[in-house]
This record gives C-alpha cells, sequence and structure tokens, in this order.
C-alpha cells in the first residue's frame, strides 16, 4: 500500500549550547506546514564515505568508528514540544500595573498579570523607555543580560542581539558572565598548568591515547549519560562501552550513582559533596608514603612541590592528611582510599569529565580544581595513557587542542552568520555572581577579574568596580533575552529582590516562553523557535563529523513571535536605527557570509552547498601521529613548557604569592577549606546542626538548565518528575532510605528542602542511588512561586543557593554542594498559605 | 517475518525509543494503521527501570518493553477479528474495528496495550507498520532507529543473529517476535576489608554455594577488595568468604532482590 507521503525534510541543529556552535544535527520531516517528526540525519545522503574520510581508532585489536546517522539524543527528538509549547508568549506582553506615565509598581514584579498589547505599541514603549532612561541617567544604565545557552541559533542569535543596537545609541552595562561552567579550573586549576582560556587540560587525540595505553578511567564527577545531551548526543555511550569492552576499568567518583554510573561503572566510590579535597590530598599522602610517585617527572616538570608536599604531611598545619583523616570528613572508608592511590599508581589513569561536575561550581572550588592536577602531576601527566579526558566540547572555541577524537580538515564555525554576543566588552560591567549585590547595595562594589571565561589568567589580578569611576552609574533598566537567573544562579531569591527594587525602572524581557525571570518583567516580546526560521548552522560538538548546514524554515511563526535578531530589529526601527543594525544585510546575505568564513569555502562551491544543503568535513590525514594531551611537555617540558609564569606544573603558584599574599581563602599552595569567611555550607560548621544536609544540584537529566522542563513526554518518565499526592508534577528529591526512614519520609512524599535563604518543594525518591546526610535535586526546574523571595513549589534550588561569590578574590557561583534540611512537607499547611 | 531484537545490557536508559515512538505517533494520525497516541499515560514502547543492589553495590537495568507482536496472540483471540496479524509478523489493532473494546487491554499479558478514553479506543506499538509499508523519508520503526547504542535492532528473522536470545515471560506460551538479550539475573556483590589491617582484601575467594551444596559462582576480590557474583537465579545461597586463614560464612537470598553486602570484615 505504498504511498507518496508528501513529506520534506530539513536539516537543523538542535543542540542546546548556543553561542553559534552547533550539533546534534537532526532531520525535520514536515507536511503541510506541520512538523511530523525530528529524527537522526545520515550524513552519507548526499555524499559518498570516500569525500567524507570516516576515520577508525584502532587499538587491542578492536576498531572504533563514526556511524552514518547523528546520535540524537532524547531533547532533540522531542523538539517539536519547544515550539508547540502551551507555554509559547503567543503576543507582546504588558504588566498590567506597569505605566511609565504613572506608577511603575516595581514590588508587584512577579505578582502582577499581563495583558496583550500591539508589537507597534510595545516597540513604541521599549523605544521610548530606552531613550528617556538613557537621557537621564545615561547609556550605561542599561543593564544587557546578553549571554546563556538554549536553541543554537546563528543568524537570529538568541543571546546578545541587543548589545549591537544598544552600542550604536552609545554603550550599556553588560552582564558578564563567569566562567560558571568551570569555576574550579579557571579560578583554580590555571594557576597549576596554564591552559587557558578555561582552565581544563589539551584533549588532542586522547581517545585514542586512552584507547592504547590506559588501564583506568576516573569518571571524577562525570555523568557522560546526561552531559553530553545538551552538547552531543549519544557518542559519549558509545565511546564508554568501547573503553569497557578494551578492558580499561571505570571508577565512578560522585555522591550519587548518576546516570553514567548506573550502567558503565565497574566501581561506585560515594564522596560526600565538594569534600573531594580531602580525598584528593589522601591520595597524595598515600603516594608520598608509599613513595610511589613519579620523583623524576617532578624534578624536571614541576615548581614547588616540596611545598606542597610539606602541607600533605602535616608540616606546615601538623595535620598530615592521611587516609584517616580524609575518611570522616570525605566519606569514603581509609581502606579505600589507599586501595584507589595504589591502583593509580600502578595503572596508567586518565581521569574524565564532562565539567567537573558540581564540585567545580561550589565553595573554594579552587582547591579540588587545582589538586587534581596536582595529583596528575604526581603520575607523570601527559604520559601514555595519564591526561584528563573530556566527554563534552570537543573542540571547543574551535581550538584543535581540544579535540580528543580524530581530527577534521578544519573546526567549522558559524561566526559568519552570528549575530548574538556582545563584540566589544564594555567599560562597564557587572559579574553575573554579583548582579543582585550590584542593584541592591548603595555603593560601589569591587572584585577581581573580567570573569568572562575568555580572559587569560593575569585577568584575576585585576581590581575591576561597579559603577566605574570614570563616568560610571548605576543600572536602572535591564533588557534580557537570558531570563533565568533565578533558577540557575547563586541565590535566586536575592536576585527576586533585586528585580523589585525601585533603582529598576523597567524590565524588558525577550522569550520563547513564559517562565521563570519573565515573570518579573513589564515588557515581553514574543521570541520563536528555531523550527520557525531559517538559518545557517554548524555542527562541531558531536565527535562523528564536522558539518555545515543551511536550515530552512519549517513551519511559519506561531502566534506573533519572531526571532530574537527581528524582535531587536523591530525596536532599531522605531528608534530610526534600523539600516545602521543590520547594515542592509539580509537573511540570505548573512547565509552566504556563514559560508564564506566558516572553512569550507575552498571546498565545495556556494551553489553546490546550498544544492546539498550541507557539507561534511573530512577526517584529516595524519591525525593519528597528533601527540597526545600533555605529551609534548611531558617529553620535554622546555621547549614545551606550559602558560604558567614559570612554564612547569606550580604547586606553589607564584602569581597567587605575589598578588595575594595575605588571601586564606586560596593561599599559593591548596589547601582543604570546608569553611572560612565567606563561606559556611560544611557539615563541620556549626550551621549544620540546623542544616543538617549537603545537596548536590546537578546539571538536570531532563533539562538542559531552564530549558524543557515542560516537556510532558520526559515528564512522565520515573526519574523526571515526582507525582505528589495533589496530583502536581515535583522536581525529584533524592534521600537514602536511612535518612527516609530517620525523617518519616517515604518515596512520592512532598518534602520541603530549605535553608536560611529559604525554601524549595520537591518530590522524595528514596534510593540507594545517594549516600546518606546528602540529597540531590537537579537544577533548573520551572519557577513556580508560592511566595515570591521565599518559596518555591517547582523545586528551584537556585533560589536558596549562598548569594557570595566562591570565595574572597574568586567571583565564581556557588551552586551546588551547600546545607540544607530537608521535612516532609504538610500539603494541606502550604496550601492554606 | 520481523523480529525485534532487545539488548538489555547495552541499554543506557536513554528513553530515546520511548520518546521517538511519542515523537511519532502523538499528534501524528497513522489511520488505518492507528490513530494519535494521547499526549501522555501511553507507552507503546516502555522502557521500565530497576534499580538494584544496595550502596555502593549498585546498578540500574534499563528494560524497555513494547507489543511482542506474539505469533500465538491472546490479544487477536479477544479480539474477534479487530486485532490481527500481518504477513510480516506484526500485529496490529485495526482502530475502526476495536472501538469501544475496552477488554482488549486485559487481553494482553505483557500490559502493552492502553486505552484511550477519548477515543474509546484499545491502542498499541503498530511496529511503526505505516513506515514499513509508505513512502516516508524513513522506513524503519522509530524506536529503533533513535537507539543510538543498538540496544533495539529490527529486521528480518532469517537475517538477524538470535543466537544466546531469551523470550521475556515464556511461560506464557504466545510467542513473541521480540527476543531479548541479558534479561535481568540476581546479583550478590560487596566488598571485603581486614578491620584489623584497615585494608581491603585482594584475592579472597567467594564462593556461592547452593542449598544442595552445588557452587552457583565463584569469584575472586580484585585490586578493591570487590567480588561480584552475576546471572544467578533467584534462591537461597550462602556464601563462603575465605583469604588465608580467615574464613566467613554468611548465608544470602537472591529470592527477593540483588544483594549489595557492602562492606563485610573479614576478622
Ligand atoms: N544548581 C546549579 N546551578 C547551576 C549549575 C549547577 O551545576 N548547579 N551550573 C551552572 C552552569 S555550568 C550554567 S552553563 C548555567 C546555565 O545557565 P544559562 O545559560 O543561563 O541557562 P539556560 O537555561 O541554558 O539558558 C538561558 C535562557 O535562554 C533561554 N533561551 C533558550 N533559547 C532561547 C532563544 O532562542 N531565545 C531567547 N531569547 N532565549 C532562549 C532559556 O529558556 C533560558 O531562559 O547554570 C549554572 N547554574
Ligand atoms: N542534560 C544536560 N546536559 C548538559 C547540561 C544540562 O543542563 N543538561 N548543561 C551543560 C553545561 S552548561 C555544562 S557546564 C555541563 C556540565 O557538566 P558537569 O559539570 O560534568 O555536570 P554536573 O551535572 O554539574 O555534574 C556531573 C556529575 O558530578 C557529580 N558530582 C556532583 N557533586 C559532586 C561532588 O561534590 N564531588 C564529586 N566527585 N562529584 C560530584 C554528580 O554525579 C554529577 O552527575 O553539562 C552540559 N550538558
Ligand atoms: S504482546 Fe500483547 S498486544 Fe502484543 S501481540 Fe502479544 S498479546 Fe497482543
Ligand atoms: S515500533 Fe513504532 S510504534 Fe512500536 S514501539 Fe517502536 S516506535 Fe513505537
Ligand atoms: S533508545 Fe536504546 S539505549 Fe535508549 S532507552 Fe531505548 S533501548 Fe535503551
Ligand atoms: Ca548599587
Ligand atoms: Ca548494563
Ligand atoms: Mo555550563
Amino acid at each position: 500500500m505504498s504511498k507518496k507521503s508528501e513529506e520534506k525534510s530539513f536539516i537543523k541543529g538542535l543542540g542546546w549550547c548556543g553561542f553559534g556552535v552547533g550539533s546534534n544535527s537532526a532531520s525535520v520531516d514536515v507536511k503541510d506546514g506541520k512538523v511530523i517528526r525530528i529524527r537522526p540525519f545520515h550524513f552519507d545522503d548526499e555524499y559518498a564515505p570516500e569525500d567524507m574520510k570516516p576515520w577508525k581508532i584502532k587499538a587491542r585489536g578492536k576498531v572504533f568508528e563514526p556511524t552514518m546517522k547523528s546520535l540524537l539524543p532524547p531533547f532533540s527528538i522531542a523538539y517539536k514540544k519547544r515550539t508547540y509549547s502551551p507555554n509559547r508568549i503567543p503576543y507582546p506582553l504588558k504588566r498590567v500595573d506597569w505605566d511609565p506615565n504613572g506608577e511603575r509598581n516595581p514590588q508587584n514584579r512577579g505578582k502582577s498579570k499581563f495583558v496583550r498589547i500591539s508589537w507597534d505599541e510595545a516597540t513604541d514603549l521599549v523605544a521610548s523607555e530606552l531613550e528617556r532612561v538613557q537621557k537621564k541617567y545615561g547609556p550605561l544604565s542599561v543593564l544587557a543580560q546578553a549571554d546563556g545557552h538554549g536553541d543554537t541559533k546563528c543568524i537570529h542569535g538568541p543571546h546578545g542581539c541587543q548589545t549591537k543596537l544598544l552600542n550604536i545609541m552609545g554603550g550599556y552595562t553588560l552582564q558578564a558572565r563567569n566562567p560558571d561552567s568551570w569555576e574550579g579550573w579557571y579560578w583554580g586549576a590555571k594557576h597549576v598548568w596554564g591552559q587557558d582560556p578555561v582552565g581544563q587540560g589539551n584533549q588532542n587525540n586522547l581517545w585514542q591515547d586512552v584507547a592504547k595505553n590506559t588501564g583506568m578511567l576516573l569518571y571524577w564527577g562525570c555523568d557522560q549519560e546526561t552531559n553530553t545531551w545538551g552538547w552531543s548526543g549519544q557518542q559519549a555511550s558509545r565511546l564508554s562501552y568501547w573503553f569497557t569492552e578494551l578492558g580499561i576499568r571505570s571508577i565512578y567518583i560522585c555522591p550519587d550513582l548518576n546516570y553514567a554510573a548506573a550502567v558503565h561503572a565497574d566501581k561506585w566510590i560515594p564522596v560526600n559533596p565538594n569534600t573531594d579535597a580531602a580525598l584528593q590530598f589522601a591520595i597524595a599522602y598515600t603516594w608520598i608514603k608509599e613513595d610511589i610517585y613519579d620523583k623524576e617527572y617532578l624534578a624536571t616538570h614541576a615548581h614547588g612541590f616540596d611545598e606542597f608536599k610539606k602541607y600533605v604531611v602535616g608540616e606546615v598545619d601538623g595535620i598530615a592528611k592521611t587516609p584517616e583523616w580524609a575518611a570522616p570528613l570525605c566519606g569514603v572508608p581509609s581502606r579505600t582510599i589507599k586501595a584507589l592511590a595504589r591502583e593509580w599508581a600502578e595503572v596508567a589513569t586518565t581521569i574524565v569529565h564532562c565539567n567537573g561536575g558540581s564540585f567545580i561550581r561550589s565553595t573554594y572550588s579552587s582547591e579540588p580544581g587545582r589538586l587534581e592536577i596536582c595529583l596528575l602531576g604526581m603520575q607523570g601527566l601527559g604520559k601514555p595513557g595519564r591526561n584528563q579526558l573530556k566527554m563534552i566540547e570537543w573542540g571547543l572555541f574551535g581550538m584543535d587542542s581540544q579535540v580528543p577524537h580524530p581530527r577534521a580538515e578544519v573546526i567549522p564555525n558559524a561566526s559568519g552568520a552570528y549575530n548574538g554576543m556582545f563584540s566589544d566588552m564594555p567599560q562597564q560591567f557587572i559579574p553575573k555572581t554579583l548582579i543582585p549585590e550590584a542593584i541592591l547595595s548603595d555603593t560601589q562594589i569591587s572584585w577581581h577579574g573580567t570573569t568572562l571565561n575568555s580572559s587569560p589568567r593575569e585577568d584575576q589580578f585585576i581590581e575591576y568596580k561597579y559603577p566605574i569611576d570614570d563616568g560610571g552609574t548605576e543600572i536602572h533598566m535591564i533588557w534580557t533575552d537570558t531570563p533565568c537567573w533565578t533558577t540557575c544562579w547563586n541565590g535566586g531569591n536575592k536576585m527576586i529582590e533585586a528585580l523589585r527594587s525601585p533603582k529598576i525602572e523597567f524590565v524588558l524581557a525577550q522569550h520563547p516562553w513564559l517562565e521563570n525571570d519573565c515573570l518579573f518583567a513589564d515588557i515581553l516580546l514574543p521570541i520563536n523557535t528555531k523550527l520557525e526560521e531559517e538559518d545557517f548552522s554548524v555542527d562541531q560538538f558531536s565527535g562523528q563529523f564536522h558539518q555545515v548546514f543551511y536550515e530552512g524554515q519549517c513551519m511559519e511563526p506561531l502566534f506573533e513571535s519572531k526571532s530574537d535578531y527581528e524582535a531587536v530589529c523591530e525596536v532599531a526601527k522605531k528608534l530610526g536605527l534600523y539600516e545602521e543594525y543590520t547594515k542592509g544585510k539580509s537573511v540570505e546575505e548573512m547565509i552566504q557570509s556563514g559560508y564564506q568564513v566558516c572553512g569550507i569555502a575552498d571546498k565545495i562551491s556556494y551553489e553546490e552547498f546550498r544544492k546539498k544543503q550541507y557539507y561534511v568535513v573530512p577526517t584529516a590525514e595524519g591525525w593519528e601521529d597528533d601527540p597526545a594531551g600533555f605529551e609534548p611537555f611531558c617529553q620535554d617540558p622546555e621547549s614545551s613548557p606550559l602558560q604558567t609564569p614559570t612554564g612547569k606544573l606550580e604547586y606553589f603558584s607564584t602569581e597567587l604569592a605575589e598578588y595575594f599574599p595575605d588571601d586564606e581563602e586560596r593561599k599559593p599552595v591548596p589547601q582543604w577549606i570546608p569553611y572560612g569567611e565567606s563561606h559556611s555550607e560544611s557539615l563541620l560548621h556549626p550551621r549544620s546542626e540546623k542544616y543538617p544536609f549537603l545537596i548536590v544540584s546537578n546539571h538536570p537529566r531532563w533539562r538542559v538548565h531552564a530549558n524543557m522542563d515542560d516537556f510532558t513526554w520526559l515528564r512522565e518518565i520515573e526519574t523526571c518528575k515526582v507525582r505528589g499526592a495533589d496530583g502536581y508534577m515535583y522536581e525529584p528529591v533524592w534521600i537514602n532510605p536511612i535518612d527516609a526512614d530517620k525523617l518519616g519520609i517515604v518515596n512520592g512524599d512532598i518534602v520541603k528542602v530549605l535553608n536560611d535563604r529559604g525554601m524549595v518543594l520537591g518530590g522524595a525518591y528514596v534510593t540507594e542511588r545517594i549516600i546518606p546526610g546528602t540529597v540531590y535535586q537537579d537544577h533548573g526546574a520551572r519557577l513556580d512561586l508560592i511566595v515570591p523571595g521565599e518559596c518555591d513549589r517547582g523545586g528551584a534550588n537556585n533560589l536558596i543557593a549562598p548569594g557570595q561569590i566562591m570565595s574572597k578574590n574568586c567571583a565564581g557561583e556557588v551552586t551546588s554542594g551547600y546545607l540544607v534540611d530537608v521535612e516532609k512537607a504538610d500539603i494541606n499547611e502550604l496550601k492554606a498559605n | 517475518m520481523k523480529v525485534f531484537v532487545i539488548n538489555i545490557d547495552k541499554c543506557v536508559g536513554c528513553h530515546g525509543c520511548q520518546v521517538g515512538c511519542k515523537d511519532e505517533h502523538c499528534g501524528n494520525d497513522w489511520s488505518p494503521y492507528a490513530k494519535p497516541q494521547p499526549e501522555i499515560g501511553q507507552f507503546w514502547i516502555k522502557v521500565n527501570q530497576q534499580e538494584r543492589g544496595a550502596k555502593p553495590h549498585v546498578k540500574v537495568t534499563y528494560f524497555p518493553v513494547l507489543c511482542q507482536h506474539c505469533d500465538n496472540a491472546p490479544c487477536i483471540k479477544a479480539g474477534r477479528g479487530a486485532v490481527y496479524k500481518r504477513e510480516d509478523g506484526l500485529v496490529l489493532i485495526d482502530p475502526d474495528k476495536a472501538k469501544g473494546m475496552k477488554q482488549l487491554v486485559d487481553s494482553c499479558p505483557y500490559h502493552a496495550i492502553y486505552w484511550n478514553e477519548q477515543e474509546q479506543l484499545p491502542q498499541k506499538c503498530t511496529g511503526c507498520a505505516h513506515l514499513l509499508d509508505g513512502d516516508h523519508p524513513i522506513s524503519v520503526p522509530r524506536c529503533f532507529d533513535n537507539c543510538q547504542v543498538g540496544a533495539i535492532l529490527f529486521g528480518e528473522e532469517s537475517e538477524m543473529d538470535l543466537q544466546g536470545t531469551e523470550i521475556f515471560h515464556p511461560e506464557y506460551g504466545t510467542k513473541p517476535r521480540v527476543y531479548y538479550r541479558g534479561l535481568p539475573k540476581r546479583f550478590v556483590a560487596g566488598t571485603i576489608y581486614d578491620p584489623a589491617a584497615k585494608e581491603v582484601i585482594i584475592g579472597a575467594r567467594c564462593t556461592l554455594n547452593s542449598v544442595d551444596g552445588k557452587v552457583a559462582a565463584i569469584a575472586e576480590t580484585n585490586n578493591y577488595g570487590d567480588f561480584w557474583l552475576r546471572n544467578l537465579p533467584e534462591d537461597d545461597f550462602t556464601l563462603t568468604v575465605t583469604a588465608g586463614k580467615k574464613t566467613k560464612i554468611l548465608n544470602v537470598s537472591t529470592k527477593e532482590m540483588d544483594i549489595g553486602l557492602g562492606d563485610v570484615p573479614l576478622a
């Protein structure tokens, strides 16, 4: 009964990194303007294998190679839920009690409702408010929240389109995004091994190196069955199986039996949240005591190892960092620490991460971040099979040094068609972690480092201020295209207070869905999703083939939505700046310039590219002989030095000693710091009597941060939401049966997670997958406020994360590994409130 | 004749099959093969999850179950003409003829049939027959296409490797066309240590004996002091741990669940 289906197929990159960094190439089948299905893309539709030169890694008699089909994660397959979400903002909206000519009622943000207005009225209001605020307070009084992940669009760049318009208008204040993904590496590891920009290790050719040489993989805070989904699909699942097939042992160190450990682990070593430093010190101690570390290597590759050694053995503070010392702190039995240390000294070991896990986003994360490098050094970093391997962000920043798989001829980039991101660093900026403090404080604030993840290490030593001394001004308007600060950053309840400050006269948000910070906006502009836009994109994260593609428009925009770029264009028109803003370029012209600079123009003509709709970049000849990771440094530290001041692994940081000699929270030699001047988030601190649990708040398995919390097809999965007795779908809170018993909690109960910063609810998920004394709830749940600033039903635990930065001179976030209490909730009592 | 082969040992629990099935069938009307699947509540393929063992010896097994496309299908008998078997072996519910036949839901011992209240229809996996037959851009089942680790295979029975596969619930006698590898069997695991020396014991011999004395499984502890005894039946056992002159005997039962013993001192 064969019949022509009349379905037309489009290519779309359905990854969530954003910033023009694409992945998850998908085929979208469309009929009569309706999206029928989304399925894996076939690289060989238009090209023969000879054109693509698929790579083959051969090791121990086995072969690993790419599939001809993209390895889509469930998020991409379900993408149409994003487009057809009932939470879409259909039309421009205005808060009912915000009157630009009268009462603005900032205190009602997050409480009062919205009314529909036309695009014409909305852009009139935006244009006149922009002009008024800038005239009254100066251009820097407008804060652009213009960063963030989410849909990977290029021409329609989801974040930052407004900054280019504001630049034309004389400037703005930038929300400078801290290196949130890499805090511990950025503020810590960089001082040991350099590794600008973000502080993680060299990845060159590491798949082959591990396959051939590694005996043990330490997945240290790594869940490649979760964190790959937002970025790169499921190549990591295949790779993990292959490593196991080769006989490489997989050890997982994490407080929760995460989703990768659940299926791939040969051993799970549970550790208390953010106590990894104790475990790391005890490993170093065992090596020193048993004399099983690489002294010859350290003699030529390390600076200040003796200082480090003194601290480890207890010559500095009288405390020998023995396994027996560490065991009660980190929860790992001393015998297991010793067994791990000995095994590591015996077989070539590589540490595996996605980005490191929540311990690199907690208090004093600089310490475990740099301790890891210290340990790698003690076993000969860069020797065969001994490196730090990443399971995501392959080819980050288009850098070959970040590619662990066989290298392609070029890493394509979408910069020629990309309209997101700010272009030049503005004079005045505020670290994202300090936004609430900046708004709420009546005095100037200061910190160190721009905090931008592209900044070199030396930038951490520069002091910056807000408002700037010369021509600075406080902010009075916010223009956000990233309205999820509350559920994604540090201390969201304080952000709610800031968003309601009378200092902020106008909050403009542009977003596809009515959620999170959108609730606090005065005007909302409706944005559309990828399926409704025509675009140009690249796939550079998937670990199969790099490719470049044209993205056709699958359907008409729903309701009155426009793309982020188009929305800013509408505002520009009202300001008479449209021509200047667009530089007269059409979408078609932007696709062409995307093609021209992406790196393939010498390989395929534009006509052929458009005809085939994509181009697969072939594997580079000779990739097999590329050096592996830190191999060059290992072989000759003089000719291939690290980027540190001494060119060596700095166990004693020469620069921290020079610039921050008095910083007790980040000394030249890494320390064990359970609590200190900035934080009290430790079970060793008296505050833990009141809040006796540590919370682990991972990147969500069933979301990408704030994205996709409303996917019905995911919400019905057992580990995605817990249906409470009241029928509400609560964000799961994992509790060990021992704790659940003590608290009188059973599976499915509604529970409160609370501390002195507020309370969020969750659904109890009682499981052996979490250790006693620790609870786990993913981050990024959609706000469902009971009392704004105090209590949330959705389980957005960032609301109650510490507001303070990571440590005195590190303006990073603390969003996991902090103290909470857990109680069974009485739903009737809550309803009464 | 078509078959599915599902390898539980390979499944990573991504739910790509379950979600892909919904992408194909929710909101899409593939009559006469099937009416749309409701937004939520039906799982034509369901990834069941089993958490096994106790900290730190815990594993999660994911177990995808779909209509078994039985050759001796109780639903066909109960369907009185509304449920039929195709020449390729797939079993389909005819949405026109099956209207109102709620009893079909209970006819399936695998719980693979769901009731669509709004349409008054029993519904289930169609094997994506519309894709196999039609001229769509894809001609294989969505669950198979979306399984990135090859845990679900689909194809001609004659071309598939069925060696070593099992069927799920053979006692139902329905002759499924879905074959499994790695159907979960019990495990007993633990870590052996010497409490005086504060060290794990490497190379301790762990022997599991059935009640009748037969050796059911045997393993030595590894460099972490861990042993894993896998592929066990549901039964009562004695576990004998021996290292040097020290021996310990424990009674363990896998009748109810897998056993993670945690840290076991051998003094
Ligand atoms: N508890 C806890 N918190 C954490 C972390 C943690 O480990 N634990 N990790 C931190 C890390 S590493 C990160 S990267 C951050 C993530 O923080 P963000 O990058 O801020 O989070 P996202 O939710 O990915 O995206 C930002 C916003 O963009 C929106 N968006 C998506 N597509 C579009 C679009 O096309 N147009 C517009 N205008 N908006 C769009 C999303 O809906 C969302 O509101 O969270 C940090 N917070
Ligand atoms: N599905 C999905 N994928 C994503 C994202 C997402 O939101 N959702 N976000 C993307 C982004 S922006 C980033 S930065 C990366 C993040 O990648 P990661 O930083 O690797 O992710 P996390 O989820 O924070 O942590 C990974 C694992 O660390 C372990 N862990 C937590 N706390 C501790 C601890 O104190 N000590 C130790 N040893 N282990 C711990 C947990 O087992 C957790 O599963 O993921 C990216 N990919
Ligand atoms: S599994 Fe159930 S529904 Fe499927 S053929 Fe067998 S009896 Fe019928
Ligand atoms: S074969 Fe098709 S209908 Fe059946 S479970 Fe798989 S995707 Fe669903
Ligand atoms: S798609 Fe494959 S790996 Fe994923 S849950 Fe289904 S069977 Fe398992
Ligand atoms: Ca201020
Ligand atoms: Ca398995
Ligand atoms: Mo991140």
